[in-house]
């Protein structure tokens, strides 16, 4: 690093009194130190050429009946979860919509190098329960944690393509950083003190990536058009997945149903 | 509360300890003290030319009788401790003097009412400044091979001049402490009792404060008591339970290093190893810890495995402080720690239930032990 330096600030000067001293040097001398990091070039979405895909996530099966998650052997979990907790496995309506799907563009990027958003994606430890429980990242965007409990937990990605980790947060304690180079669907997290608590998350080298919602809803936007394999995961159902094309300036919808067993 | 234990810990800066003060007016006696002080300390430099001063204690060496639960305490060859350089190394121990601007003692960041520790996440140094690490107790340092988080210093002896000298704890040269001390007829006559003449060096003052050290023996606890004293009633059924947890490999592992003996117990294998703690964002340590000193890569966040002697009264804990309660520490534990590339194999996620993290702590608070009668500030008891 110091001799990086060094030698920029040397082939400054050189350059500096070879214009100074011959005023027919050319103003641009090249530079004969390190050559600079080019900057990677960077995808860039032409809005022209957009458009956007939206769709639901259904479950034809029986409706699972509510599992409750007993927190007891941590009172302080009990305290701080404010009512029971249900297990999160499967989450769906009562017209059949299914929340906390993971719906993502599976091919069709190729090729294209999409920069990381320079905000964090937060998951939180919160009532003993991380929040949310389904969540994407981009690689190399900022994973940050937080712990709102007052008990301390241990956040324990099993990543399998990426590095597997695991860190201890006390209650009150800073955030921490993390990020995940690799693409990976999905990668399971769990407290490596409270059994209970899960969650996953979704790496992708791309933005085009949502969770459904309550209604089952999703919505991906800004996508340059092209023919692509869309996917969704589901903790308990599994994936599926469709090829679709989208046009500029249309919205182009895609429907999943899971059928039940 | 008496006045010499107030100055040190209140830390009022030009206070010293009443006990220490000849009595009547200060300044005048003062002045009459510092010229001929400063005469023989002179002359004392050219004798000194000649024959170096012996830093040899010249009283009988002392018996220290460890308490129960701890094994005798290692002495070393040239400097058996006796009545009188216990005395004076206590005295040394509990005096201000030995900081830059009279507010710190060593007894300001190993408070005897606090486990001798000082209760702080961080220890600040005179004027405030910052440290970077928790302080450790020094109570059963005596069996210690090597001293500090990172274990820089080899002995005892080595290890008190360096807090003195140190910017960030009492940030005083020697040559400033020596003539501070000089100055005090009572400090002569101590020194002339322990080490024959009344010359003060630090070499001397070093040896004094390792040999009182050596006495700041803990020990009989209710876990000595229960399990070196035959008293099976004097651990609860919880403790009894965490005692176990403690000791098994298959649980809470925590013997493996805080170490139990069939006849004692030091609760450290003096060893140093990468528990975890201190990895920040990306596996970064922000204080190497033992790799600081061996510069081998698997020694890097490794520190020395602390007592967990009188845990409970020395949060926080860990060489940064990060965590505040036993609870955090033993969650820390049940978890796993935090990964990195050098996590000693040794720490791994636990399985521990909540009523088995609850145990282990019941434990830890039964390690709470007794402190000698006269290691407190001198004059106090
Ligand atoms: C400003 C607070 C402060 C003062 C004053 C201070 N210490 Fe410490 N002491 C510490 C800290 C912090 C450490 C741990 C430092 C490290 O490991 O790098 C420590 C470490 C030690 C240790 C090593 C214990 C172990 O388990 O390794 C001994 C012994 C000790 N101090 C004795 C003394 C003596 C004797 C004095 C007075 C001459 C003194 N200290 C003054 C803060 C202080
Ligand atoms: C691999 C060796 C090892 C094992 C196993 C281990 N410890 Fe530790 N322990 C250490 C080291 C080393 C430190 C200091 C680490 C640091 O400050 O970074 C420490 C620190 C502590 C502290 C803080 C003490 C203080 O004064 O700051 C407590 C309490 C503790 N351990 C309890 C336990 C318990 C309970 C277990 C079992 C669940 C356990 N340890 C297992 C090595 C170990």
């Amino acid at each position: 690093m110091k001799i990086f330096h060094w030698l920029n600030h040397c082939c400054l000067f050189s350059a500096v009194v070879m214009t100074l001293g011959c005023s027919n040097a050319p103003k641009n001398v090249p530079s004969t130190g390190p050559a600079p990091q080019p900057a990677p070039s960077f995808y860039k979405v032409d809005p022209a050429t957009a458009g956007s895909l939206t769709g639901t996530i259904k479950f034809s099966g029986k409706k699972p009946s509510p599992k409750l998650i007993d927190m007891r052997e941590d009172p302080a979990c009990v305290e701080a979860h404010h009512g029971k907790a249900y297990d999160q496995s499967l989450v769906v309506s009562s017209n059949g919509s299914v929340a906390n799907a993971f719906v993502y563009i599976k091919a069709g990027l190729e090729g294209k190098n999409f920069e990381a958003p320079k905000s964090p994606v937060t998951i939180d430890q919160s009532g003993c329960w991380f929040r949310p429980g389904v969540l994407g990242i981009q690689t190399n965007q900022t994973l940050q944690v937080t712990n709102s409990d007052p008990v301390t937990h241990n956040i324990h990605p099993m990543a399998e393509v990426n590095r597997e980790w695991n860190h201890s947060q006390g209650p009150g304690d800073a955030p921490l950083s993390r990020h995940f180079i690799k693409p990976e669907i999905m990668i399971r997290v769990k407290c490596n003190i409270h059994s209970w608590m899960h969650a996953f998350i979704g790496v992708l080298p791309h933005p085009y990536f949502d969770v459904s919602r309550d209604d089952g809803s999703f919505e991906i936007k800004n996508l340059p058009a092209g023919t692509y394999s869309i996917a969704v995961w589901q903790e308990n159902l599994g994936t599926q997945e469709q090829q679709i094309t989208v046009t500029p300036h249309t919205n182009t919808s895609a429907n999943f149903t899971f059928k039940g067993k | 509360m008496g006045t010499p234990l107030e100055s040190w810990q209140t830390g009022l800066a030009g206070t010293f300890p009443a006990a220490l003060l000849p009595p009547g007016n200060t300044s005048a006696p003062l002045r009459r003290i510092l010229l001929p002080a400063f005469i023989l300390g002179f002359l004392g430099l050219l004798g000194g030319c000649k024959s170096p001063v012996s830093e040899r204690p010249i009283g009988t060496a002392v018996e220290i009788k460890p308490p129960l639960g701890l094994p005798p305490v290692p002495i070393p060859p040239d400097n058996p401790p006796t009545k009188e350089t216990i005395a004076l190394g206590r005295r040394l121990f509990y005096d201000v003097r030995l900081s830059k601007d009279n507010s710190l003692a060593c007894a300001s960041c190993h408070n005897p009412t606090l486990g001798f520790t000082d209760g702080q996440q961080i220890s600040r140094g005179v004027g405030g400044m910052g440290g970077v690490r928790n302080a450790p107790t020094v109570a059963n340092t005596a069996y210690l091979p090597l001293q500090f988080w990172d274990g820089r210093a080899v002995s005892l002896e080595e290890q008190a001049a360096s807090p003195i000298a140190d910017p960030v704890e009492m940030n005083q040269t020697h040559e400033v402490s020596v003539s501070k001390l000089g100055s005090d007829p009572k400090y002569q006559s101590m020194f002339r009792d322990a080490f024959g003449s009344k010359q003060i060096t630090i070499g001397r003052v070093e040896k004094a404060l390792a040999s009182f050290e050596r006495t700041i023996l803990s020990g009989d606890s209710a876990f000595d008591r229960y399990a070196f004293g035959g008293d099976k009633s004097a651990l609860t059924q919880a403790q009894i339970r965490g005692l176990a947890l403690f000791k098994d490999p298959q649980k809470g592992n925590c013997a493996t290093c805080h170490t139990i003996d069939r006849t004692y117990a030091l609760f450290t294998d003096g060893k140093f190893h990468n528990i975890g703690e201190g990895v920040g964002d990306e596996d970064t340590f922000k204080d190497v810890g033992r790799y600081h000193e061996t510069r081998r890569e698997t020694d890097q966040g490794a520190f020395k495995t602390p007592t967990l002697r009188n845990v409970a009264n020395t949060a926080p804990y860990m060489h940064d402080g990060a965590l505040k309660t036993l609870k955090q520490v033993v969650d820390f534990y049940a978890g796993g720690g935090n990964s990195n590339p050098y996590l000693d194999k040794e720490i791994r996620v636990i399985q521990l239930s909540g009523q088995e993290r609850s145990d282990l702590m019941e434990f830890l608070k039964s390690l709470t032990g007794e402190l000698p009668p006269n290691v407190g500030p001198p004059g106090k008891e």
